[in-house]
């Protein structure tokens, strides 16, 4: 997946990105981090269809993605939001289900490639034990991981996530990081995320992209993105870099 | 057994009861094997007499019910909004307020009232889209616009009458809502045209399950969003529609039923939509049967027994506030 010349603005506003250039590697974690409002998320989404660029292009297996019709985009992307919202008493399986809209008429029945990808999906977040639990029941960390089950069901070979670990306490971050490293190592799914954490940038990601005022200012791998003076460039954070044989590169944030 | 399926027999067993009860009863009270016999032979005048007067009424109050229902649902669905039902938003007024229009100035087609109806709660609809929309809807917005339009167009209605009554043309009782001298006529206009919107709205249950769902996420998944809550917006307002040029406004059954409904069957539009008219069903001839046979020989129409039922559950829907995200 590729972008080039990629420009976006709010409502015809002044140009808030202009002219990103970059790619998305194939069966890679890439990750994309910066400060507040740098403009991450708008980069995922543009590269999701969520909103339009208004001006370059977004080419995915080499076809602009805008010319993809949208049930077959749905089919090689897949976006986990980052707020979620569902407030009726659906089971963990109902939910799941909509991740098979794309495949079918929405009257029919699942076929049984459909139930398979329901199965998978469920087996690979270990929801299984939860299908017909509502969801409104499960805890957060479970209930992000529905959402993931979701866009798994959705058997794309692209997965974004918009910083999935950001409503959960320390176990259920771990959790959900490895369970995006397995998606990733055992199914070979792409994954694109947004991550606040760098310690975590660097311990899950193949590439970053490091983003600030609406720029990509660096891209690499995360032992050469993140480091003492990249990082105090961009955010404006005096931080070391170390590394333990325990714990492979790890950072610590010292002072403003 | 689930509670789905004891609350569908409960309902369709008191459905039975209160058609067979409200067939039997009234100025003309027959017991329920003359009742069952004089309309198998056609031999007994009084049953003849309920065949022909009291038939076509209940038939017309149990459609008017279910249609209602099934139009809150839907309204209910594609606005992700409790609140949200053909009476309060105006829908009912301005399909009421069209009817007449079109009954003053082209009478010919009998059908065509119902064309007007349509075009009307369109309109309001339409209205109501266009000054919520920037809110994402929200709930009391809608609500709020609702009872602006309702209060529009009933003011427009109630002077085209008193306009007519100036130039001595009589256009109907002035009261809106009346489910009493219903005909055959009635009878074979409501029951197609509601059996079809009802078909319909069962025809687009997944989607109405799918918008439970976040717009974009409804997106992501490949779905046209806007075309899906046109053709639901389409149907409901269909639904109210034909209720409404045949039935008057009856405020309030589309809020009260479903939301019981949903109480009881849960959420799935696939059990909600056909559970929901069923109940609507026996709401309204519920209403209209006590309405008729309280204080006979005079009437208490069912809209207002609705009015008086719904207003007190409008209230304490909006106690419940916090629930419905807005409101």
């Amino acid at each position: 997946m590729e972008f080039k010349g990629l420009s976006f603005s709010y409502d015809q506003g002044r140009a808030f990105m202009e002219e990103l250039e970059g790619r998305i590697e194939k069966h890679k974690i890439t990750t994309i981090i910066g400060p507040n409002g740098c403009g991450k998320s708008t980069l995922l989404s543009l590269l999701a269809r969520g909103q339009k660029q208004t001006a370059g292009a977004i080419t995915l297996d080499g076809k602009d993605i805008h010319s993809y019709k949208a049930k077959d985009f749905a089919r090689k992307i897949a976006m986990v939001n980052q707020t979620n919202h569902i407030s009726e008493d659906m089971t963990v399986q109902e939910l799941i289900q909509f991740g098979r809209i794309p495949y079918k008429k929405i009257w029919k029945q699942d076929n049984e490639e459909d139930t398979d990808a329901i199965e998978w999906a469920l087996a690979c977040t270990k929801l299984h034990d939860f299908k017909d639990t509502p969801v409104s029941a499960l805890s957060g960390g479970q209930r992000q991981r529905v959402w993931i089950a979701l866009a798994l069901a959705q058997k794309t070979e692209i997965l974004f996530l918009d910083e999935p670990t950001t409503y959960l306490d320390i176990y259920h971050q771990l959790e959900l990081l490895s369970l995006i490293k397995e998606l990733n190592t055992v199914h070979g799914i792409t994954i694109v995320m947004v991550l606040h954490d760098m310690n975590q940038a660097l311990r899950y990601s193949d590439l970053v992209i490091v983003m600030k005022d609406g720029a990509i200012k660096a891209y690499g791998r995360p032992e050469q993105v993140i480091t003492q003076e990249k990082i105090k460039e961009i955010y404006d954070v005096h931080i070391v870099v170390n590394e333990d044989d325990e714990t492979g590169l790890y950072i610590v944030p010292l002072s403003i | 057994m689930n509670k789905k399926i004891i609350s569908f027999i409960i309902v369709i067993m008191a459905l039975i009861g209160i058609t067979v009860y409200s067939a039997a009863k009234g100025s003309i009270s027959v017991s329920l094997m003359t009742l069952v016999n004089g309309v198998l032979h056609g031999n007994n005048e009084e049953v003849n007499v309920i065949v022909d007067l009291r038939f076509p009424r209940i038939i017309v109050a149990l459609l008017t019910g279910a249609i209602l229902a099934v139009s809150g649902v839907l309204f209910q669905s594609v606005m992700r909004n409790p609140l949200a039902d053909a009476g309060i938003m105006g829908i009912s007024a301005g399909a009421s307020f069209f009817t007449l229009f079109g009954l003053l100035f082209l009478p010919t087609l009998f059908i065509s009232s119902t064309l007007f109806a349509f075009l009307g709660g369109a309109v309001s609809c339409f209205i109501i889209y266009m000054l919520s929309w920037k809110s994402g809807l929200k709930p009391l917005r809608v609500i709020l616009t609702g009872i602006a339009v309702s209060a529009m167009f009933t003011g427009l209605r109630e002077a085209l009458i008193n306009i007519c009554a100036y130039f001595n043309i009589t256009v109907g009782a002035s009261n809106a809502s009346n489910l009493t001298m219903k005909t055959w006529e009635d009878v074979e206009l409501i029951v197609p045209l509601g059996l079809i919107g009802i078909l319909l709205a069962l025809l687009v249950s997944p989607w109405c399950n799918l918008l439970k769902l976040q717009d974009k996420k409804v997106v992501q998944l490949g779905v046209n969003i806007q075309l899906v809550r046109i053709i639901i917006s389409v149907i409901a307002v269909f639904l109210a529609s034909v209720a409404t040029s045949i039935a008057g406004i009856i405020i309030f059954a589309g809020l009260i039923i479903p939301h019981i409904s949903r109480q009881l069957v849960g959420t799935n539009h696939h059990i909600l939509i056909p559970f929901s008219a069923l109940a609507g069903a026996f709401l309204i001839l519920t209403a209209d049967t006590f309405g008729r046979l309280l204080i006979a020989p005079l009437e208490i129409p069912a809209s207002t027994i609705m009015a008086v039922i719904g207003g007190p559950f409008l209230i304490f829907l909006l106690r419940k506030g916090d629930k419905l995200n807005g409101v």
